[in-house]
Order: C-alpha cells, then structure tokens, then sequence
C-alpha cells in the first residue's frame, strides 16, 4: 500500500515540515492553555495550534493539501471515499433537544466529505486513541482486498474544555508542564491539537498515473486486550498480537525494524504495558531498536493520534532522521528501552507507529521508506 | 462505505442475533457497575450478553476462540447522555465525576464487554453514515477478511430522543461464511442461524 500524499496541522505549526522539525529537534509546544480558563483544573497545560479556525475547516484544508499532495484530479476525488477518526462535536450536546438530531461525528464527516469534492463514501471511526490508526489500517486493508483504489483517511481533535475536564478528573493530565513519556517519573499527558490527512493508494494505481509513493505502508495489525474498560493488560497482550500481526503482514522480522513511534502517553500504566508488549513482540531487538513518543512534543491527540503520528514517521523515514523522545533521554530502567536521544540515522528503512486506546484497543502499522 | 454489492459479497454470516428491548420488555436494562448517568453502556452489555449467552452460555468465551473475535459498536449519535453530564460539569463549573472520564468513549463499554466475555479481537467503534447494521456487518467483514478476527460482536445501539422512547439495541454475532455458501440477495443478518430469546433471566446473569 502507499501513500500518496499527506498533510498536518498541530500545535507546532501548519504542515508536516514544522512539526518534523519540532520532533527531530525536541522542542516541545506545550503552554499554558488560553482557549478556556483552567484555573479549576488541577493542570494548565497543553499544546494548542494558534490559529481561530473551526474544526471543519481546518479539516477542510487539510484533506486538500493532502489531496493536492497526492495529485489527485477531480474525477480521482470524486471516486475516493473518506475515513474519518473524530469524536461528535462538544456543541452537539448545548443545543436544544429538537436541533440534536441529526447532529453527529457522522453528518460533519459527509458535510467534509462534500466540501473537499470526496466520493465514494464515508466512514466515521469514534475508537478513541485508535480511531485514526485503525482507520489507516482499514484503509490499507480495503485497498489490499481490491475493493477501492485508494481512500483519503482524516483526523481531527482540536483541544477542548470537556475533554481537557474529564483527563484532569481522571487525573490523567500531568501537572508539570510536560509529557516524559518513558521517564521513571513520568506523571501523565497532556492534550494537543492535530488535524492530519494521508492518501492511502494501492502502489499499481499511484504507478498508473505517474504520482509519487511518499512510503509504503508495509502492514498493519489491531487486537484487543479482553482486560478491562481503562486499563491496558500490564502484559501488553494485545498491543503484542497487533505488532506480530502488522509484522507478518509487512513480511519483516523484528530486527528489521529500524524505529519505533510508540504510543507513550507519558502514563505510568500505559508505557509500562507497551514496552512489555515491545519485548514481548520483537523480542531481544525490543531492549536496542530506537523508540520515540513524539507526543512529548505534540501532546496527545486523541482520535487524530493515529494520522498524526503516522505523517511524522513517513518523514522521519524520508530524511532519515529520527524524532527525539523530547527531555527524556534515558527510559525507566525498569522498562528496559533505548529512547532516541539525540538525531541519529535510522538504521533500516523500516518503522512501526502503535497506538493505544481505552477498552483496551490496540493497532501497529509498519511503516518504510 | 456500506452499499449492496458489499452486502452481497460479504465473505461472513451471522450466526445468533439479539436485541433489546425484545417484544414486551420494558424499563432500563440492568445497570452495570462502574458507569454512571447514562443507560448507553448498560443497553449495549445487555444486549451483548444475550448475544454472547447463546453462544458460550456463560462467560468467558472459550480461550483462544475469544481471541479473535472482534467488537464492533456501532452507533450514530453515540452516548448523549454522558456527553450532556460532561458538558452539564463543564458549563455549571461542578466536579466532573470521574467515572464519566472511564466511560467518555465508546471503546469503554466495548472493552467491559470484551473484558467480561474474553473477546480479544480489534475493537472497533464507528458512527454510522448510512444503514448502521449494514456498515456493522461490512466492517466486520474486513476484520474477518483482512485476518485480524475470525469472528466479530457486532453491537449496533441508540438511546432514545424522548421520555416515552426506549434505548434499542442490536447484537450480532458475525463469523466466516461456511466454504461454499454465497450471501443471497437479502442482507445476511436477515437470516440468522439463532434468534436470541427475547427475555434474558438477568437475576441468573452470570458472573
């Protein structure tokens, strides 16, 4: 599977290019929060892109670059269906009873569907912290089976008062100011904004009219982790399952695997799961490979992680630099990892994205370039 | 996302269905430990049990089969009412609970049924553009078809808009279509292989 064409807006700025550089240099975006008064909370920060645009459009922008990017005509838009990872709109539930039906994630992704000239269908994924990642993964999927040529997946979260409120409820949020994901003292996550866009196309189709393959997206996995409605399995199990799977789908070996984006919330119970499930899946390649949470610069952005995530490592492979896992250059020795420090070269041209949701919801996508 | 040649060449079938409220019922269904101010996650574990009941009889499912068995939630307008507690919080400056930071996603409940049952398959929640059991089935199709599941939990659930209106919901249990069998002209889940009883004995729920 390739991918054609991507774009990105966060915290660090408009574009993949910024936030590239934002990741590869460790500088993270997080400030105080100014689009709501936190001053009840007990934490303030998080990363939020400066710009005044809605949700929608800057939905809207970014499937353009991304369709732009992809060289994609109007008659290939109008024959590519859309996959959507987003949550329902905080507005939604203010308005009064007789104006919320109607009113759902469902309806702004036909309505971003129709503006960005899309056909073909939409599907709105609401799997939290999977949404976009699974969506990728169902992208790849119905490409590989034949049924599309290709398909536009997008993503959005732009930081709000409902959700910064329930993280600081469930005390989730870190009161430092920062995200240390992988630290012995790490203390919680911090919210960020991304809008991200990838076009998802069959390598025969991008051949066929000439576009450029920016990666390949080499395989993917999903799996559950049957353990509880919050918690990760402390064993990784099913983050484990997800990554053997997206390996033998890619047809790689663990040492193959040059990098790792790991999902790293900055959570104690979450990177201790994922770096179990690490070792468990690539074995003793888990203690040296170079992994990186690059939400220690971009915060965490929920159901627009996945894509998010995604675009830095296409880049990363590209320029053959590697994200830092920012301020943390040492891992918690009890979870027996090799972060990315400073810049270094990845030594394959492979890489892994994983991502993590509630539920226990696990994806994998393997990445190269 | 969910048109009728997909239906039609749908490489799965449901095996039992349930639903909920069944003929006659009435009233909330059982609330579930752990969720608050919203019957959306007590709708969708009930009607999952009485899916999944019919299939292992009790849980958890049979290890590894639950392995790769898949969930998928389906619903158009999700969990309104913990999303109007959360914005009620928000908008009045009261303590949010934080249960409703557990139960703020739909991949919440999908996990407790998973967890309860030991379905260990992709979770995955949508909200539906088109026919919400059609998109269900197809998207358990891919999981089936793509190799991440060889069965999924289809769960499709709406709360109702007024007093009067009851939450409904849906379950379907969805495997690989037996080799040789080809999906007819009607949808598949139009012709389960068991119809779940209509009323579950929730004081024998097990445990």
């Amino acid at each position: 599977m390739a991918i054609t064409g991507m774009s990105a807006l966060s915290a660090c700025g408009r574009g993949v290019e910024p936030l590239f550089e934002a990741a590869v240099t460790g500088a993270p975006a997080f400030a105080p929060v100014t689009r709501f008064d936190t001053g009840r909370y007990r934490a303030s920060s998080g990363a939020e892109h400066p710009g005044s645009r809605s949700l929608a459009e800057e939905l809207t922008a970014c499937v353009d670059e991304a369709c732009t990017a992809a060289k994609l005509t109007v008659a290939q838009r109008a024959a590519t269906p859309l996959l959507m990872a987003c949550h329902p709109d905080p507005a939604f539930v203010r308005m009064p009873a007789d104006r919320q039906a109607g009113r759902s994630a469902a309806g702004d992704a036909v309505e971003l569907a129709e503006s960005a000239g899309l056909g073909g269908g939409v599907r709105v994924y609401t799997s939290a912290c999977v949404a976009g990642s699974t969506a990728v993964a169902d992208a790849a999927a119905l490409v590989a089976a034949g049924r599309y040529e290709r398909l536009v997946v997008a993503a959005g979260y732009l930081l709000d008062e409902d959700h910064f409120a329930l993280f600081d409820a469930g005390r989730s949020l870190s009161k430092e100011g920062s995200l240390r994901a992988f630290a012995a003292d790490r203390s919680g996550l911090l919210l960020g904004d991304a809008v991200a866009c990838v076009v998802v196309e069959s390598a025969a189709s991008a051949a066929g009219r000439g576009a450029q393959i920016q990666a390949e997206l080499a395989g993917w996995g999903r799996a559950g982790d049957a353990h509880h409605v919050s918690q990760p399995h402390p064993e990784g199990v099913g983050m484990t399952r997800a990554i053997v799977a997206a390996l033998r789908r890619a047809g790689l070996a663990p040492s193959d695997i040059g990098y790792v984006n790991a999902h790293g919330t900055g959570t104690r119970a979450s990177d201790a799961a994922e770096a179990v499930a690490l070792h468990r899946a690539l074995g003793p390649h888990g203690h040296e490979v170079p992994v990186s949470s690059t939400k220690t610069v971009h915060g965490h952005t929920l159901e627009a992680a996945g894509v998010l995530e995604l675009t830095l490592v296409v880049r990363a492979l590209q320029a053959r630099r590697l994200p830092v896992n920012a301020g943390v250059p040492d891992a918690d020795p009890e979870l027996g990892l090799t972060l990315v420090g400073e810049t270094p070269t990845p030594r394959t041209r492979h890489a892994l994205s994983l991502n993590a949701a509630f539920g226990g919801a696990n994806t994998a996508l393997v990445v190269s370039a | 996302m969910n048109t009728a040649e997909a239906v039609s060449r749908a490489a799965s079938a449901v095996r039992v269905q349930a639903v909920w409220p069944g003929p006659g019922e009435s009233g909330d269904p059982p609330a579930v430990p752990g969720f608050i101010e919203s019957t959306f996650p007590a709708l969708v574990c009930a009607v999952a049990d009485r899916c999944l009941t019919v299939r292992h009889c009790t849980p958890p499912g049979p290890v590894p089969h639950g392995d790769r068995t898949g969930v998928v939630l389906v619903s158009r307008y999700g969990d309104r009412a913990t999303a109007s507690a959360v914005a009620r919080a928000v908008d009045d400056g009261t303590r949010m609970p934080s249960l409703l930071f557990f139960q703020s996603v739909p991949n919440a409940v999908a996990g407790r049924v998973a967890a309860r049952w030991g379905l260990a398959g992709p979770i995955v929640c949508v909200s539906p553009v088109g026919d919400a059991r059609a998109e269900g089935m197809d998207i358990a199709d891919l999981l089936i078809a793509d190799g991440d599941a060889d069965e999924a939990l289809v769960v499709l659930a709406e709360q109702g808009w007024t007093d009067g209106e009851p939450d409904r919901a849906e379950a379907l249990l969805v495997t690989a279509r037996a080799p040789g069998s080809r999906a007819g002209a009607e949808h598949p889940s139009k012709n389960p292989d068991v119809i779940a009883p209509p009323v579950t004995d929730r004081g024998g729920e097990p445990s």
